[in-house]
C-alpha cells in the first residue's frame, strides 16, 4: 500500500478531504441551496430560534441583509417587494422598497417594507421567492414585473440541473468545497478584476449570448409568454392567501437617435392588464417617469439612481393611499 | 479528443487499466485502436491520411534498408486507407468540410506507391536507397505542404498577381488542416532519414510501427519522437513500475494546472489585447503580450506534460519539450529550452545537412536563416510566422556577431547578476517575438508597436494586471521551487508535507479556474 500511495499524495488527499468535510459539517447552512442558483425555495431565508427571519446573501440569493419578525407584529403594515436589479437598487437604504417604508412611517403609518429583489431574477425565480415570502404574512406584495431577465432564469436553471446531474463533466464540482472555491474566485476575483469588455470578448459572461437571444423575435415571444404565465401564477398565489398585489412594470430609457431619449415599457404595461382585478393594482414605471426629466434618473438605461428610486417610492405610496390600501394614521 | 475533456478523463484510466492486463502483442493492438479512436474523435476520415503516411514510411524504410517486400503485401496493407475511407463514407458524413477528392487521392496513394515501389527496385543499387528516401520524404512533404500551405501560397500568389494587374480568378479547393499533421509527418520523416543514415533499424512489424506513428499521447502536438527513442519501447513489453505511475500523475497534474489555470486565464487578456477591434494603448499592448507569453507557454508545455504523463502511465517515456524557457539567457539558449524536440529536429534534419557551422561564418548565418525561416513557417501558413522565424534568425545572428551579448549567456564567465540581466534581456526579446507570432497580419503588428506611443491613463489596466499576476506568480514560484531539480515537475528535494501542499494547491487552482475551455494552441500547427 505504501508503495502505491506516497505520503505527499496521502497528505494532499487528507487536505482536500478535510476541507470538504469542514465545509459540509460547519458551513452546511450557508451552502444550502447555493448551487440551485435561485431555484431553492428557502435559500437566503434563515429562520432563527428567536422567531426572526434573516435575509442573507447566500445560495444564489443575493438579498440585501435584513431582519424581520416571523409572525407579523400586530398592527404592522408589511410590504414585500420582489423583482430584479431595478428594485434591488444601488443600496438598500436608497432602493425604492426601503424608501416606501420610510415614506409610510413619515406619514405616521406603522409600516415596514422589505427588499426581496435580486439582480438577474426573472419571473419564475421571483415566483419561487414569493412562495416563501407569503409565509411571513405580508400586507402587500409589490411585484416588479420585467422581461429583461428571462435569459438568466433559463441559464441558471440549466446550471442548477447540470450541477445535479451525474454527467462526468460535473463530477469534480460535486465537491462543495471545490465548487465554493470556484464561485468565490468568479465573484471576488474574476468579476472585480477583469473588465466587462474582456469578459464579453472571451464569452465568459453571457452578455453577448443574451443580447443575441434578445434579438430573435421568437425568443422574445417566448420570454413574454414566460413573464405572462409566471406573473399570473404569482398573482393567483398571493390572492389565494388574501394578500393584495401591486404590479409595477419596468421601463427602459432609449436613445431616439436624434439626441433625445424615450421610455420603453417593452409591452409590459399591456401584458399585465388581464391580471388586474380585485386586490390587484397596477403602476407603470414609464407613466411615473414620463412626467419627470427622467434622463438623469437612469444610471445605465435600465437601473435608477437614488433620486429615481425615490420618485418610484413616492408614486407607490400615493397609489396605496389613493386605492385606500392603507390610510394615514393607521 | 482533448486532454482537458471529461471524455479523456474516462478514456485514459480505462486505457491504462486494460493495457497492463494484456500481453505485449495485445498492448500494441490496444494502443493502435486507442490512438485511432483518440484521433478519430476529431474526424475519423482523416485517419485515412494517417494510415497513408504510415504505409508509405513503413515500406519506404524497409526498402531504404534494402529489404524488398512483395507487391501483394504492399497492396494488401496499402488498401487499408481506402477501405477505411469507404467505411467512413458509408457510415456518416463528417462535420469538417473538405472536398472528397482530396481525401480519396490521399487514400489511393498507397496503391500508386505500390506500383512505384516495384519500379524503383529496377534502378541501379547505388541509387535505390536514395530514391526510396526521396519518395518517402516527398510524399510526407507533399501531404504537409498541400494540407497546410496550399491555400496560403495560392492566395498569396493571387494577391501578388492582382498587384501586377492580373486577375488569376481561380477557385481554390476547400482544404482544412488535419490536426497533428505537422507533428506526425515530422516524426515519420525523421524515421526515414535515420534509417537512411544507418543510425536506426527499420521496423518489421506494421502494427508496432503504426502505433509508433499514431501514439495517442503525442500524436497531435508532440513531443516529436525519434525512432530510437520511442520505437524500442514499443517493441518490447514495458515493465510496470509504480514510480512511473507517480511521475505520470505528477506530470498530468502539472499539465492541467498550466493549461487550465495559467494558459486559459491569461488567454482572456491576450485575446482582448490582440483582438483587431480593440483600441490598444501602451499598458494593454504590454499586458497583452505578457499574457500571451504565459498563455502559449502554459498551453503548450501543459499539453506536453499531460502527454508525457499519460505515456508514463503506460510505461513509456517521452522526451522533454520544455526546460524553463523564460529563464533562457540567449536566443540559442531559448531554443534549447522551448519546444526542444522541434528545435533538435530542425538542427538534425535541416541545419546540419545544410552544413551547420562547419563552412565559415557566412554559410553558418545562411544556414541559420534558412532553418529559422522554415521553423517559423512550420508553425503556420502566415507571413507573420515566417517573420517570427526571421526575427529569431536575426537575434541569433546578433548574438553570434556581438561578443558582449554572447558572453551574457555563458554561466561560467558571468556572476549571477549578469546572468539574470541576460535572462531579462532575452525575455524582453521573446516578448517582441510573441507579438509578431500572435498578430494576424503586419498591419496589426504595426498597431501593436504604435500602441506604445499612447499611455492613456484612463483605460483600466491595473486590475487586469492583478489578474495576470494572480495566474502567473504561482507558476513562477513553482518554477523557482523546481529549479534546483532542473525539472519543471520535480519537487523531490522538498520534504513530503511541502510536496503534499504543492499538489493540493495545484488541484485547487486548476479547479477554481474561471475561463472557458480553450482548445490547445498547437493543435492548429
Amino acid at each position: 500500500m505504501r508503495r502505491w500511495l506516497t505520503p505527499s499524495f496521502l497528505f494532499m488527499l487528507a487536505l482536500l478531504a478535510g476541507a470538504e468535510l469542514i465545509v459540509r459539517v460547519f458551513y452546511q447552512s450557508s451552502m444550502s441551496g447555493r448551487f440551485e442558483y435561485g431555484y431553492s425555495p428557502t435559500a437566503g431565508f434563515v429562520e432563527n430560534a428567536d422567531g426572526t427571519v434573516n435575509l442573507v446573501h447566500i445560495g444564489g440569493r443575493h438579498f440585501w441583509p435584513q431582519t424581520f419578525a416571523m409572525p407579523r407584529p400586530p398592527g404592522m403594515f408589511r410590504v414585500m417587494v420582489i423583482g430584479n436589479s431595478v428594485p434591488r437598487g444601488p443600496s438598500l437604504a436608497t432602493s425604492y422598497p426601503a424608501q416606501i417604508g420610510d415614506q409610510l412611517r413619515a406619514l405616521g403609518i406603522q409600516a415596514e417594507s422589505f427588499n426581496l429583489a435580486i439582480g438577474g431574477n426573472g419571473s419564475l425565480r421571483s415566483e419561487i421567492i414569493l412562495r416563501q415570502a407569503l409565509n411571513y404574512q405580508p400586507s402587500l406584495v409589490i411585484l416588479h414585473v420585467d422581461n429583461a431577465d428571462e435569459y438568466e432564469d433559463e441559464r441558471e436553471y440549466a446550471r442548477a440541473q447540470a450541477f445535479k446531474s451525474w454527467h462526468p463533466k460535473n463530477w469534480l464540482m460535486k465537491s462543495l468545497f471545490l465548487r465554493r472555491l470556484y464561485e468565490a474566485k468568479t465573484e471576488e476575483v474574476f468579476w472585480k478584476w477583469v473588465p466587462a469588455e474582456v469578459r464579453v470578448l472571451a464569452d465568459v459572461n453571457d452578455y453577448g449570448n443574451k443580447t443575441l437571444a434578445g434579438e430573435n423575435p421568437a425568443t422574445r415571444r417566448e420570454w413574454a409568454d414566460r413573464v405572462r404565465r409566471y406573473t399570473a401564477e404569482s398573482v393567483a398565489l398571493a390572492r389565494a392567501r388574501g394578500v393584495p398585489v401591486l404590479l409595477l412594470t419596468g421601463a427602459r430609457e432609449h436613445d431616439d437617435g436624434h439626441g433625445g431619449f424615450y421610455l420603453d415599457d417593452r409591452g409590459l404595461d399591456t401584458l399585465v392588464q388581464p391580471l388586474l382585478g380585485d386586490g390587484v393594482y397596477f403602476l407603470s414605471m414609464k407613466d411615473i417617469l414620463q412626467k419627470t426629466d427622467f434622463v438623469p434618473l437612469y444610471s445605465d438605461g435600465t437601473h435608477l439612481h437614488p433620486p429615481g428610486q425615490a420618485i418610484i417610492a413616492d408614486a407607490v405610496v400615493k397609489k396605496l393611499l389613493a386605492e385606500k390600501i392603507i390610510s394615514p394614521g393607521r | 479528443m482533448s486532454f482537458i475533456s471529461w471524455q479523456y478523463a474516462l478514456f485514459l484510466p480505462a486505457m491504462v487499466l486494460l493495457y497492463w492486463q494484456l500481453p505485449w502483442r495485445g498492448r500494441i493492438f490496444l494502443l493502435l485502436a486507442a490512438s485511432y479512436f483518440f484521433y478519430g474523435m476529431w474526424d475519423a476520415r482523416f485517419l485515412a491520411l494517417l494510415l497513408t503516411t504510415t504505409v508509405v514510411d513503413f515500406f519506404g524504410a524497409l526498402a531504404i534498408a534494402g529489404q524488398r517486400q512483395s507487391t501483394a503485401k504492399i497492396t494488401g496493407i496499402g488498401l487499408l486507407p481506402l477501405a477505411w475511407l469507404s467505411g467512413c463514407s458509408l457510415l456518416y458524413s463528417s462535420h469538417a468540410s473538405i472536398e472528397k477528392w482530396i481525401l480519396v487521392a490521399a487514400a489511393v496513394f498507397p496503391l500508386v506507391y505500390a506500383a512505384l515501389y516495384q519500379w524503383l527496385w529496377r534502378l541501379p543499387v547505388a541509387r535505390q536507397r536514395r530514391a526510396f528516401l526521396i519518395l518517402s520524404l516527398g510524399s510526407n512533404l507533399v501531404a504537409l505542404g498541400f494540407f497546410k500551405y496550399f491555400n496560403f501560397f495560392a492566395a498569396s500568389l493571387e494577391a501578388w498577381l492582382a498587384r501586377l494587374g492580373w486577375n488569376a480568378g481561380w477557385t481554390l479547393p476547400h482544404v482544412i488542416l488535419p490536426i497533428g499533421i505537422s507533428f506526425y509527418t515530422f516524426q515519420s520523416i525523421s524515421y526515414a532519414v535515420d534509417v537512411y543514415r544507418g543510425i536506426a533499424r527499420p521496423s518489421h512489424d506494421f502494427f508496432t510501427f503504426a502505433a509508433f506513428v499514431s501514439f495517442f499521447p503525442q500524436l497531435v502536438s508532440g513531443p516529436i519522437e525519434r525512432r530510437n527513442d520511442l520505437l524500442p519501447q514499443l517493441e518490447k513489453p514495458a515493465q510496470f513500475e509504480i514510480a512511473d505511475v507517480h511521475r505520470g500523475l505528477r506530470l498530468i497534474l502539472m499539465g492541467l494546472f498550466k493549461k487550465i489555470f495559467v494558459a486559459d486565464n491569461c488567454a482572456l487578456l491576450a485575446n482582448y489585447a490582440f483582438d483587431p477591434k480593440t483600441h490598444l494603448n501602451g499598458p494593454w499592448a504590454l499586458l497583452g503580450v505578457l499574457a500571451f507569453a504565459f498563455q502559449i507557454y502554459g498551453d503548450f508545455s501543459g499539453y506536453t506534460d499531460i502527454a508525457r504523463g499519460s505515456a508514463r502511465l503506460l510505461g513509456i517515456h517521452l522526451n522533454r519539450n520544455f526546460n524553463f524557457p523564460y529563464f533562457a539567457a540567449s536566443p540559442s539558449d531559448f531554443w534549447r529550452r522551448w519546444h526542444i524536440t522541434l528545435s533538435f529536429w530542425f538542427r538534425d534534419y535541416v541545419y546540419i545537412p545544410l552544413g551547420g557551422n562547419r563552412e565559415g561564418r557566412v554559410k553558418t548565418f545562411r544556414n541559420l536563416w534558412i532553418t529559422m525561416l522554415l521553423a517559423g513557417l512550420w508553425h503556420g501558413a502566415n507571413w507573420t510566422f515566417v517573420m517570427w522565424g526571421g526575427y529569431y534568425a536575426a537575434l541569433l545572428t546578433l548574438y553570434h556577431a556581438t561578443p558582449g551579448l554572447r558572453r551574457l549567456a555563458e554561466p561560467e564567465k558571468n556572476p549571477r547578476g549578469r546572468l539574470m540581466a541576460g535572462a531579462v534581456l532575452m525575455f524582453a526579446f521573446t516578448l517582441i517575438g510573441w507579438a509578431i507570432f500572435r498578430c494576424k497580419n503586419l498591419e496589426q503588428l504595426a498597431g501593436w508597436f504604435a500602441a506604445f506611443g499612447n499611455w492613456d491613463p484612463t483605460v483600466d489596466w491595473i486590475k487586469p494586471f492583478y489578474w495576470w499576476l494572480f495566474h502567473v506568480v504561482p507558476l513562477l514560484l513553482l518554477q523557482l521551487a523546481s529549479w534546483k531539480s532542473r525539472d519543471e515537475v520535480e519537487f523531490a528535494h522538498f520534504p513530503w508535507p511541502w510536496r503534499g501542499l504543492i499538489y493540493t494547491l495545484l488541484v485547487l487552482l486548476a479547479a477554481s479556474s474561471v475561463a472557458p475551455d480553450v482548445e490547445f494552441i498547437y493543435f492548429q500547427f
